[in-house]
């Protein structure tokens, strides 16, 4: 899951740089890199992390 | 005397400038700009000849013999270098020490602000081991202490001809042009540049005076980036393997992003490619030095995992107080000092360029850390029912991370703004990523530079009031950075894009690059060397060793 949740992150990334292509209109173009900084979050928060979080050390 | 020479100025600033010798006295005349008052108003400017010059003359040798009390006659006529003795003094040899003074001014101050930002170092390790617990003292010091050389080694190496090996001539430095080579791709029809290619180890013909100037403030910059990770992953990361994480980070992670927005990059050039007003702005860093450090400061948390004894087994987490507050506060004064070089010397120079506007980017950065201060002190207090000293301390910290990129941009109202919503932003955030998150931070580094920097590039994208002007451009683009609130939506939009960098790529990079580190050696140290205190084991020595520590932080029953 960890590398499922690096592959997100990164996804995120691609999708913000993609807006430079895909319109012209900054409005477009600042909804894309929103969405883009979202999803790189939840990779980040809501999988990377939860992947380390199941073999925390205080629950060894 | 007084009078030629100051009539030589006049002419020299509205008649010769922006020329690099001085002309023939026959051709020195200038059409006269069209008057905006009456013609009495505004005499013309006296026109000086190389027989002006020669009538010139220093103090006489018996007055000079007499000593100079006042200062009034030291630095004169006759200290002005002769280029050819047959000719005597020339206007050209005056126009040259004119240029060569200019330069020398923004030498002599990029450089005082980079020793400024040197001192930082100190502040930051003072910081980290106030904030942890004794018996890891001479640990924490000593990553706070070599990461300045380890760092540097790296980007010497490799890291400055990475970040700024296409950058091109700086104006201010008298011109850097050797560093001139910038790998870019072809992306939407545009280059977008990646990587610089020339300046490796200061080599050829970047042994040069004004790239050496470049190379000093830009390595005590990285190293500022790379200290900040010591602090999240202290009292439980393997000396041997903070080092190699420190050369991969100075050598790769940090100059890449760096050359991005401040080495002719793609992100520095969305404006002049995209219309993305000037392109990614961070005038000095709170993105290219404080989030790719908090961020990688986040990856290092996450992977290395949390100190033993910080959450209990139903993930409930403790406060595991470090060991010297007076400490943690002397190094947040040290770093409020540092600041002064970190922010105004980020003009590259104190002459010509808007470059006086050093003055209002020192008062932005001094009101920006205390409102940050402030706003935590008053968020401690009134949450908590006390003025908690150690968040105080990273309110100070975070004003200062936020201000960071918009402080050539802003004006000292916006300041006090973003300074004030840093201070609660880092008390909230250390909450979240300790509670929520979970990711155990022992010094609060990626809320004070992680989330701050991020808030620090979004606020140039709301705040910058269009109104400063360094050399007519910025990135490229013509007139001043201006923010959503003064106008241009499109900053806010490449604003955006470097924090999306930042938080997809760099975050990436980073936990890529430490968790080929963990596989090949280990990150983390083992829970025996954890309780006893890193500094036996891991140092071979204590940091108090005529005090005595508490026997249960020692690990002894």
């Amino acid at each position: 899951m960890a590398f499922v949740g690096l592959a997100i992150t990164f996804l995120g990334f691609l999708v913000s740089l993609g807006s430079l292509g895909i319109s012209n209109s900054n409005t477009v173009r600042g909804v894309i890199v929103l969405v883009g900084i979202v999803v790189s979050l939840v990779g980040i928060m809501g999988v990377l992390n939860q992947a380390y979080m199941k073999n925390a050390i205080w629950k060894k | 005397m007084k009078k030629v020479l100051l009539a030589f100025a006049m002419t020299w600033c509205f008649g010769l400038c922006g020329t690099a010798h001085a002309q023939p006295p026959a051709t020195q005349a200038q059409p006269a700009p069209p008057p905006a008052a009456p013609a009495a108003a505004a005499p013309a400017p006296a026109m000086i000849t190389d027989a002006d010059i020669k009538a010139l003359s220093g103090p006489k040798a018996e007055d000079k013999a007499k000593g100079d009390p006042a200062g009034t006659t030291t630095g004169n006529v006759s200290d002005i270098p002769v280029g050819d003795a047959k000719k005597g003094l020339t206007l050209g040899d005056i126009v040259n020490q004119v240029g060569q003074n200019q330069i020398a001014i923004n030498f002599v101050w990029t450089l005082v602000a980079g020793f400024l930002v040197m001192f930082m170092q100190a502040g930051f390790a003072l910081v980290e081991t106030g904030l942890c617990r004794a018996k890891n003292a001479n640990h924490t010091m000593m990553m706070n202490f070599m990461v300045y050389g380890a760092g540097m080694l790296a980007y010497w190496l490799i890291g400055f001809a990475i970040q700024e090996g296409g950058v091109g001539a700086v104006a201010n430095l008298g011109g850097t042009a050797p560093l001139s080579a910038e790998y870019a791709v072809k992306l939407f029809g545009k280059d977008l540049g990646l990587f610089g290619m020339n300046g490796i180890m200061l080599t050829g013909a970047t042994y040069d005076v004004g790239v050496m100037v470049m190379f000093l403030f830009q390595m005590v910059f990285m190293d500022t980036a790379l200290t900040i990770v010591t602090g999240t992953a202290a009292e439980r990361w393997k000396y041997s393997a903070f080092l190699i994480s420190s050369l991969v980070m100075g050598a790769f992670t940090y100059p890449l992003f760096a050359n991005w927005a401040w080495g002719g990059g793609w992100l520095a050039t969305l404006g002049s490619n995209f219309s993305l007003g000037h392109g990614y702005s961070d005038f000095a860093g709170s993105g290219v030095v404080h989030a790719v450090g908090g961020l990688t400061a986040l990856a290092m948390g996450i992977l290395i995992g949390p100190r033993i004894g910080k959450y209990t087994r139903d993930g409930k987490a403790t406060a595991i107080p470090g060991h010297d507050i007076t400490m943690v506060l002397l190094g947040c004064f040290i770093l409020a000092f540092g600041w002064f070089g970190f922010n105004p010397g980020s003009t590259l120079g104190a002459s010509a360029n808007g470059n006086l506007r050093i003055a209002s980017i020192a008062v932005n950065t001094m009101l920006a850390g205390m409102a940050g201060s402030f706003a935590a002190m008053c968020y401690m207090w009134g949450r908590y029912g006390k003025p908690d000293a150690s968040m105080t301390g990273n309110g100070l910290l975070a004003g200062l991370v936020a201000i960071t990129a918009p402080s050539g941009f802003v004006n000292p109202v916006a300041s006090v703004v973003i300074g004030l919503i840093a201070g609660v932003l880092v008390c909230v955030s250390v909450e979240f990523i300790d509670r929520v998150l979970r990711v155990d931070d022992p010094v609060g580094a990626i809320s004070v530079h992680g989330a701050n920097g991020l808030w620090g590039v979004i606020s140039v994208g709301l705040f910058a009031d269009g109104r400063s002007n360094y050399g007519g451009a910025w990135n490229g683009v013509p007139g001043s950075v201006t923010g959503l609130f003064y106008g241009d939506g499109g900053q806010l939009v490449a604003q955006l894009m470097g924090v999306a960098t930042l938080i997809g790529f760099v975050f990436t990079m980073s936990f890529v690059l430490n968790l080929v580190i963990e596989a090949a050696m280990g990150q983390r140290v083992s829970a025996k060397t954890e309780l006893e205190g890193l500094d036996i084991p891991e140092m071979g020595a204590v940091a108090y060793p005529d005090f005595v520590l508490k026997a249960d932080a020692m690990g002894v029953e």
